[in-house]
């Protein structure tokens, strides 16, 4: 039963679950314990064991549920019927179907009748004449043959040769799934089936047409089985080689073009581009001051030492968490850039609590309150609602951070700038970005723009670059990523 | 067979041992004990604060009849504080002591060599276990019969200490210096660490560990909780209050109240020989279950609403 433990954990490491070796091991001593009678029992136990956040356990409930998903039309608990005949699930585990057709149902017969009236929708509309029970006429296709013969193992096998004929592994997108369950049904033999129903229903004897009703009912179980096996295939190997194609796209591409359709998707990436960040710079740094002894702790360390004091202890002091002030052009040109970059500074929030932002387009406003109240994606709408109408006005902008904080601007604060420096061909106002690079330790300039088209028209960057320490074109996440990376990194 | 290992070998069990013991849990944390008792594992408890994490790993312990050691943590601890620490008053005394007897141990020794020798032939328990003042982990592994060692609130220590707990949570031992390792009796402890997720615990702690969440209960849980907990309350009542506070924690507060609220709460309207919620005493007492003047305020407003919901359902 192993195996159905690893591809549920094969899985979960899709579903981008972390999970070690060492947690599988854990899982397989758990589950040694629990066995897998009670479902809700097996549930709780590797709920405990093999997610870690919140977020995981999230996920694994919506992973358990599908992987574990029994097809019970009758409800029975199936679960036992997987650790009665283990033997069979193993064998056809081999076969290539991890936890295996012991996700069984009952009898075909039955089953199929259940499936009937789900699907009678979609195929010929008319009503089946009542033949009642009785013997009916034998197959002669081939697929038709192993339909009748009541045979799961040999089905499920069959079905996974068949897929791996039309290569099953290789399915990427979700939208693959039904080509992929008509390509294994063909393989296995659905144009003859096919062929044999419609020669026996028009058939006038009543044995033939008797089987054309119950190949019929059979061939949509069938399908369903099929399609089942091919989800299952997906979870397992497909949807995260999609997720991460256009993962992999969607950090190259200019954050202007995004479609808002992949809005959502882009938080994730970028949620996880922070918690990296926040990973690698967490540990909060001590230093030194050498010169300076640490008398209490310097007597204590050394009373074992008979008192003689040679074993020093320094002072240390705690690096402080750099302070920064994100100031955002948010008219029509930029907006898209000053969502991602307030959406990354504020998922730093663990590494960087002191975050002051602030909007302009014509008028400067302080936004931090409304960052603090709302939720990350509320804010951000919020913002770009109010503050993105207007024409571009960095003098009147530069005013008005001068009027309302340039007080707070000490030596540990750094102002990242966003805008495409695009004046309108108005007042500059180069002297306060000059106080404010006086002032700050760091003052860096983002311009989504490529620099080959910074000082073209009625572009600025020349005038400002003169007073930043840093100006960078920015308009990726992964630009984005970097430029955030080394400013916790230079902080620190 | 032990008490405590019939207690544990179900889940249904240790239910009904919390029941009893006024500790209402879902099958979740029961199967948390129950494995952590049965792999040896330490459990890491998350949540929001007042949900019982630290009444948790208390009811282990008194049902059980083990021990309880406790370790709160803080920025700052260090393993002076939480494994173990030299007695250096006694530790001077004995090198007085030494130095009186020295004469004795190098009487007639040639030279400086075998002074040296004999030296190292006197028995030195300058560091030895007489001179250790052992900490609550150490403490922990000393107990005899087994103990239940609560880790509290892991998340406000430094990184520094996570590190050092390696150890104690994956072999139940530690390793000190000067006198080697120190392993657990025959029965480890049955440890809890505790997390309000201020910050991230680090993947090697996590992976040591079984990882509980435990969420606000639902309404029939806490309705539940309420009972074992405050019994003499009218069941009318309790209803309401609980509707009330499951209300609550769907509006956008800055800390939504949780169980030891409700709980406070129950107690406070049972004091104030209530029959049933109305708007003025709900007022005057919200300050029990609301922690912030910007919730109360928001709150007030919606207070009929909000207690016509509670008291039609």
């Amino acid at each position: 039963m192993d195996r159905t433990l690893t591809s549920f954990i094969a899985a979960l490491r899709n579903a981008d679950v972390r999970i070690s070796t060492a947690e599988t091991l854990d899982a397989m001593s758990a589950v040694e314990l629990c066995g897998y009678r009670n479902r809700e029992f097996l549930k709780d136990t590797l709920a405990l064991v093999l997610p870690k956040t919140p977020d995981e356990k999230y996920t694994f409930d919506e992973t358990f549920d599908q992987f574990f998903a029994f097809k019970d039309v009758k409800g029975e608990s199936v679960v036992t019927e997987l650790d009665g005949d283990g033997e069979e699930a193993e064998g056809e585990g081999g076969a290539g179907q991890g936890q295996g057709g012991a996700v069984g149902e009952g009898t075909d017969g039955r089953k199929g009748g259940g499936k009937k009236k789900k699907f009678s929708a979609f195929e010929e509309q008319q009503d089946e004449e009542d033949l009642g029970p009785g013997e009916m006429a034998q197959p002669r296709s081939s697929l038709g043959k192993l339909l009748m013969q009541d045979s799961r193992v040999e089905l499920t096998v069959n079905m996974a040769a068949a897929a791996k004929e039309v290569s099953l592994e290789e399915i990427q997108v979700f939208t693959q799934k039904g080509l992929y369950t008509r390509k294994i049904m063909e393989e296995m033999g659905l144009a003859d089936l096919q062929q044999e129903i419609s020669v026996v229903r028009q058939s006038p004897s009543i044995l033939d047409r008797r089987l054309g009703q119950e190949l019929k009912k059979r061939r949509e179980w069938l399908r369903e089985q099929v399609r089942d096996y091919v989800e299952k295939q997906f979870l397992l190997y497909a949807d995260a080689t999609g997720k991460k194609l256009r993962e992999e796209l969607l950090r190259k591409v200019k954050l202007s073009n995004i479609e808002h359709r992949n809005f959502r998707l882009v938080q994730e990436v970028v949620f996880r581009m922070a918690k990296r960040l926040v990973a690698l710079h967490s540990r909060r740094k001590k230093v030194f001051k050498r010169g300076q002894l640490h008398v209490s702790r310097t007597l204590r360390h050394n009373m074992s030492y008979d008192g003689s004091i040679f074993d020093l202890h320094w002072k240390s002091v705690k690096i402080d968490r750099p302070k920064v002030f994100a100031i955002c052009d948010v008219s029509g040109s930029v907006a898209n850039y000053a969502r991602f970059m307030l959406m990354f500074l504020y998922s730093l929030e663990e590494v960087m609590p002191k975050v002051r932002s602030f909007a302009f387009s014509s008028d400067l406003a302080e936004v931090t309150d409304l960052f603090e109240r709302n939720k990350l994606e509320d804010a951000i709408a919020k913002t770009l609602r109010d503050y993105s109408g207007g024409s571009t006005d960095y003098g009147q902008a530069f005013e008005d951070f001068r009027n309302k904080c340039l007080d707070e601007i000490d030596n540990r604060t750094t102002i990242i700038i966003l805008g495409d420096a695009r004046n309108n061909y108005g007042d500059p106002r180069t002297e306060i970005l000059k106080e404010m690079y006086d002032r700050s330790k760091r003052l860096i300039w983002l311009n989504p723009e490529s620099r080959n088209t910074w000082n073209v028209g009625d572009a600025e960057m020349r005038k400002y670059s003169a007073y930043v320490h840093q100006a960078e074109e920015c308009n990726s996440l992964t630009h984005l990523e970097r430029i955030v990376g080394n400013l916790l990194r230079t902080i620190q | 067979m032990t008490d405590i290992d019939k207690l544990a070998g179900s889940v249904s069990n240790l239910q009904a041992g919390f029941e009893s013991h006024r500790y209402i849990c879902s099958s979740q944390i029961a199967t948390a004990v129950y494995l952590a008792y049965q792999l040896r594992k330490p459990v890491l408890v998350e949540g929001p604060a007042g949900v019982g994490k630290t009444e948790l790993a208390k009811t282990t312990a008194e049902m059980f009849e083990l021990p309880l050691i406790r370790l709160q943590c803080y920025e700052g601890l260090d393993e002076a504080k939480a494994i173990y620490e030299w007695k250096y008053g006694k530790q001077l005394l004995y090198t007085q002591v030494l130095k009186e007897t020295l004469d004795e141990v190098l009487q007639g020794a040639k030279g400086f060599t075998e002074s040296v020798n004999r030296l190292h032939e006197f028995g030195d328990i300058f560091f030895s276990e007489e001179f250790m003042e052992p900490r609550p982990l150490l403490k922990a592994l000393k107990e005899e019969n087994g103990c239940v060692l609560l880790i509290d609130e892991v998340d406000k220590s430094d990184h520094e200490f996570e590190s050092l707990l390696l150890e104690i949570l994956s072999e139940y031992q530690v390793s000190i210096p000067e006198i080697g390792t120190i392993k657990a009796k025959a029965e480890p402890p049955i440890v809890f660490l505790t997390s309000n997720n201020t910050r991230e615990i680090s993947d090697a702690l996590k992976r040591r560990c079984l990882h509980l969440y435990i969420p606000f209960p639902d309404t029939e849980l806490e309705q539940r909780i309420i009972h074992a907990r405050v019994p003499e309350i009218p069941p009318e009542l309790r209803r309401q209050l609980v509707t009330f506070i499951q209300e609550l924690r769907d509006l956008d507060l800055k800390k939504v109240p949780a169980i030891s609220e409700t709980i406070d709460w129950a107690r406070t309207l049972l004091l104030l020989h209530t029959e049933s919620l109305d708007a003025n005493l709900v007022r005057d007492t919200l300050n029990v279950i609301l922690k912030f003047q910007e919730d109360i305020d928001n709150v007030d407003a919606e207070i009929t609403t909000l207690i016509s919901k509670a008291i039609k359902n």
